[in-house]
């Protein structure tokens, strides 16, 4: 059982929770007996490498929810990115069972994604507990990350537990860690627990202080069936798997239980608690988190934040979460035209489970066929690329990133700009356009003092307006600033990391839109629009990127049988130009009997090369032509 | 009468080498301390003729036998008359059959030139790569410009209109100019057939290796271009006519029939350490391609131990076939006809035209941009001048 990947889980199902039932009842587990009283839903937030996942693994040992082998490495992070990584990216839950002053405990761990990113993912797990624990690496305090995930369990009015991990390391300073929490989140630290849950120490005291310091959750076993569908995901036996919080009433085996966001009944198959996988219940109840197997037959059919009633008994729903929100946009493209059905497929598999990309289709000139995806954020794109490439095998080519500009007509009407093709020409600005927004972010940097002035720099270079500087010890500091979403996709995070050598840590949230002075950068190639390589941007950045572009297409390019002229054009006035020659020779001198089959092998080689290209016009177009315009724009 | 006997080709590779030239990739090896065992090579060269050509002797006829290497002058002339006899009596040679040695111009190896003729040799070929001394020796080259020209001589009143000039252009710090200069000179000492190759840099080669250090300048590839199109123009201008990528010819006549062999997809037997060959393999009736073993003394026991030192075997396939008839073919100014790409050597399943092979959208593209050009309805296929320069990626585009 410790191999409890969700991935795995699909394969031996078969073997595994569902063939209890065809055995009968007696494997399903009675946990009637843990009234709300006996219940605590609690989650970890930490920054990125904290050790929150190892906290979970420690807990889940202790409690015996997998044997101590040594081996449990993460076991709520079950995709293969975020191991490599070091992230969360979709929120698990384990159920643990413990004593405590002589009573049982069900004690019910959701776990929420690491980075911001993911923070609708984070808010939604945050909807299931009535309290948290702030874990913090006693050797480098509190981080961006951490001060995000803080004011959203504050804001949700979780009870917030501060605990320091890693207390064990040479380099600890747990003082330190415990006066920065204190001044950065006006909580006392005076009775902070001190862990390492790497080597065990203090563990004994988490679940105790979980107990005593996180209220039971409320609600009514006599008041009709009321819960809360936080997580879902999809499995290839059973359909999707929903993810719910009890908040009144039980739900059992053979209930018809409704939608209220779409009006749609399931029948209830069957109930039980993830321990850590799937594990089948006679009944969920009030102040219980587990999973619900419903029939449905589609995730797009389960809208997290859901509230779902018994069939004939409503209620007053849960307040819910807006949808997920797209603060990127990219288009994705199959390398080779002839994937775009294999590449179609993944992506359908792949949005099953993370139902906060949006998808839809999009047609490009330069591309083909291909999709417009938003994401969460450029860490949230970047991992899903991954995914893909990973998971399903597949060779996409991605643009470059957009944000979701605004464009506010005279007329009263306003739009959302996803992708450059659609931002209005020079000429529509003029006559029809009453304003053109762009989206903002509040960024909270967290380094030490002596990168302070490479960081109000970099903010600066990057059009942000700082708004505070704290100091939260005598050598952290901590800098809020409100700048373009736009800024932050493209090399600012790269930057940031070299410019405080690895010290700072960031952290965003949405901050409205504003006003710009934005506009369309395109690419010519022989006169030819490159549709894909457009962008849009502020106008102070046009010379620069647009003279960089150019030389960097350049270099990529390679020679063909004439001149390929390259221009970089925004508001119909070209902003710089470049030239590739004509290749004038291109022959092998020497071609005899011993050469045939080198010179065979090198061509089908070549062949496959000039496969991959993209072609405007007759122009061929590597794909570092896409990636070279992704990347660092401001050098 | 006899049904019409099929062309063959015989190359035999003679692996040593006096000097070992910078640039060369070719496979060889510097003569040992204790001189070259001229009696176990020409043994094993015996062996492995009688194994590979013996299968043949009946519908075959030997159009042209070509000693390369290594450096084949070295060889004993003697020796070199015993395998010219040897294939012989194996498979007839045709009239006027062709039979080439490579040379190299030290003044020992002019000295065998005559015996070479008596050993039965009809044409001579000499590395001469420049005539700039101070080159030479930087890549390691043991004779001096004059020389080389002496040979030039020497070879043109032994082998009247039978001999060829091997130039190189492209080396470090080399401008138009000296090139045009050099070439003049080799020109008027011409007599009958060139050889220009644009200096290629081999991975593995020491000067592969001095490029990559950066000791070595390369030439840009524009003045490369430009030094290639001097030598189209000058060689024209001197009733050298250009008829493959890198070769020049006075008349039809003085080609290399032996390499337009390889260019055509005709069939041929290498001898001697990784030597290549590629044939019609009589028992099967299939086209098969076969490496000899490189290393020379295990070359050499294997021959005199089996009869033959082959290390590979592969059968082409009809789809490598019609690929490599396409990509040889258009090295030649004169192209392929359609009629000789659909009987193509090898190619035994259902014959296809050029015009069903071809990305025929990309053919009419060429040659309405005058880089190929062509008659009837691809009846035949030839590049341009301008088409030959560039045409590895015009062939990325036509092929299928």
């Amino acid at each position: 059982m410790a191999t409890a990947c969700r991935y795995l889980r699909k394969a031996s199902m078969k073997s595994g929770g569902y063939a209890t039932k065809a055995d009968g009842l007696g494997a399903e587990i009675d946990i009637t007996g843990y009234t709300p009283d006996r219940i605590r839903n609690f989650s970890i937030i930490a920054h990125i490498d904290h050790g929150k996942s190892t906290l979970a693994d420690r807990l889940l040992e202790t409690t015996g929810v997998i044997t101590k082998s040594g081996k449990n490495k993460q076991v709520l992070d079950k995709l293969k990115v975020e191991r490599e990584r070091g992230i969360t990216v979709k929120a698990q839950s384990a159920s643990m069972f413990c004593e405590h002053d002589g009573r049982k405990y069900l004690v019910n761990l959701i776990d929420t994604p690491g980075h911001v990113d993911f923070s609708y993912e984070v808010s939604r797990s945050l909807a299931a507990c009535q309290g948290t624990i702030l874990l913090v690496d006693a050797a480098q305090g509190i981080q961006a990350q951490t001060v995000a995930n803080f004011y959203l369990a504050f804001g949700e009015g979780l009870a917030v537990i501060p605990m320091l991990n890693k207390v064990d390391l040479p380099t600890a300073e747990p003082d330190r860690a415990a006066l920065q929490i204190e001044s950065a989140f006006e909580i006392d630290a005076a009775n902070i627990v001190h862990l390492s849950a790497k080597t065990g120490l203090g563990i004994g005291r988490v679940l105790p202080s979980v107990i005593e310091r996180i209220p039971a959750p409320s609600g009514s076993i006599d008041a009709p069936f009321k819960a809360l569908l936080f997580d879902t995901w999809y499995d290839k036996y059973v359909g999707v798997v929903c993810l719910m919080a009890i908040k009144d009433g039980a739900v059992r085996r053979g209930d018809r239980v409704v939608s209220m966001h779409s009006g749609t009944r399931y029948e209830v198959m069957e109930v039980g608690i993830m321990h850590p996988e799937q594990r089948p219940a006679t009944q969920l109840q009030v102040g219980q988190v587990g999973y619900v197997v419903c029939n449905m037959k589609s995730v797009a059919e389960a809208h997290v934040g859901d509230t779902f009633h018994k069939d004939k008994f409503p209620v007053v729903p849960l307040p819910g979460f807006a949808p997920a929100k797209s603060m990127v946009f990219a288009g994705v493209f199959p390398l080779d035209a002839g994937e775009f059905d294999k590449l179609n497929e993944s992506i359908q598999k792949l949005t099953l489970n993370d139902s906060s990309v949006a998808v839809h289709k999009e047609t490009s000139a330069a591309l083909g066929q291909g999709w417009r995806l938003g994401f969460l954020g450029t860490l949230h794109m970047d991992v899903f690329r991954q995914r893909l490439e990973e998971e399903y095998d597949a060779s996409v080519l991605v643009t470059a990133p957009t944000v979701p500009y605004r464009v506010q007509y005279k007329d009263g009407t306003s739009k959302y700009i996803q992708t450059p093709a659609d931002f209005p020409t020079a000429i529509e600005i003029q006559d029809k356009v009453d304003a053109v927004m762009e989206p903002f972010v509040l960024a909270t940097l967290i380094f030490p003092e002596q990168y302070l002035g490479a960081m109000l720099e970099l903010c600066t270079m990057h059009r942000g307006d700082i708004h505070t500087h704290t100091y939260l010890d005598e050598s952290r500091v901590m800098l809020k600033c409100r700048m373009p979403t736009a800024e932050m996709v493209t090399d600012f995070y790269d930057q940031l990391k070299s410019r405080s050598q690895g010290f700072a840590s960031f952290d965003y949230e949405d901050n409205g839109y504003n006003e710009s002075d934005l506009v369309k950068m395109e690419v010519l190639l022989n006169g030819e629009a490159v549709d894909a390589l457009a962008a849009v941007m502020h106008r102070d950045n046009v010379a620069t990127v647009g003279r960089t572009m150019a030389k960097r297409l350049k270099d990529v390019i390679r020679r063909q049988l004439f001149d390929i002229i390259i221009q970089t054009a925004a508001n119909g006035k070209v902003v710089a130009r470049e030239t590739v020659k004509q290749l004038r020779k291109n022959v092998t001198a020497k071609c005899y009997g011993g050469d045939i089959s080198r010179k065979m092998k090198l061509l089908n080689k070549q062949k496959e090369g000039k496969k991959r290209m993209k072609k405007i016009g007759r122009v061929e177009l590597p794909q570092e032509a896409f990636l070279s315009v992704m990347t660092g724009s401001k050098e | 009468m006899a049904p019409a006997r099929t062309p063959l080709s015989l190359y035999v590779h003679w692996p040593y080498c006096s000097f070992l030239c910078r640039f060369c990739a070719f496979s060889k090896a510097r003569v040992p301390a204790g001189g070259v065992d001229h009696a176990l090579i020409t043994r094993a060269l015996l062996a492995e003729l009688r194994t590979s050509l013996a299968p043949h002797s009946r519908d075959k006829e030997l159009r042209s036998i070509y000693f390369g290497g290594g450096t084949p002058s070295l060889a004993q002339p003697a020796h070199v008359a015993q395998i010219i006899e040897q294939a012989s009596r194996l498979v007839p040679l045709a009239a006027n059959a062709e039979i080439t040695l490579e040379s190299n111009p030290t003044s020992a190896e002019t000295d065998k030139m005559a015996a070479f003729k008596a050993a039965g040799i009809t044409r001579y070929s000499i590395g001469i790569q420049t005539l700039d001394d101070g080159v030479l020796q930087r890549m390691g080259r043991l004779h001096s410009g004059a020389e080389a020209l002496a040979a030039a001589n020497r070879a043109a009143s032994l082998f009247p209109g039978h001999v060829s000039l091997d130039m190189m252009f492209g080396f470090e710090s080399q401008t138009v100019d000296q090139w045009q200069r050099e070439l003049e000179t080799v020109l008027a000492h011409a007599n009958g057939h060139l050889s220009l190759y644009q200096l290629t840099v081999e991975p593995g080669t020491p000067l592969f290796r001095d490029i990559r250090a950066q000791r070595v300048k390369r030439n840009p590839d524009d003045t490369l271009a430009l030094m290639y199109e001097t030598a189209v123009a000058l060689c024209r201008s001197r009733g050298l006519a250009h008829y493959e990528v890198s070769n020049y010819a006075a008349s039809p006549e003085a080609q290399s029939i032996h390499n337009l062999g390889y260019w055509q997809g005709r069939q041929w037997i290498g001898i001697g350490p990784s030597a290549h060959s590629r044939f019609i393999d009589p028992a099967s009736g299939t086209c098969l391609r076969t490496v000899r073993i490189p290393d020379i003394q295990r070359w050499a026991r294997s021959c005199l131990e089996h009869g033959h030192g082959t290390a590979k075997s592969e059968t082409v396939d009809d789809a490598e076939a019609r690929q490599e008839a396409v990509v040889f073919g258009l090295r030649m100014l004169d192209g392929l006809s359609n009629a000789c790409f659909m009987r193509t050597g090898c190619v035994s399943s259902g014959a296809l035209s050029l015009a069903e092979y071809l990305r025929v959208d990309q053919v009419q593209r060429y040659l309405r941009d005058g880089y190929l050009r062509s008659s009837g309805r691809l009846d035949h296929l030839a590049p341009t001048e301008r088409g030959l320069q560039v045409i590895d990626s015009i062939l990325l585009d036509i092929l299928p």
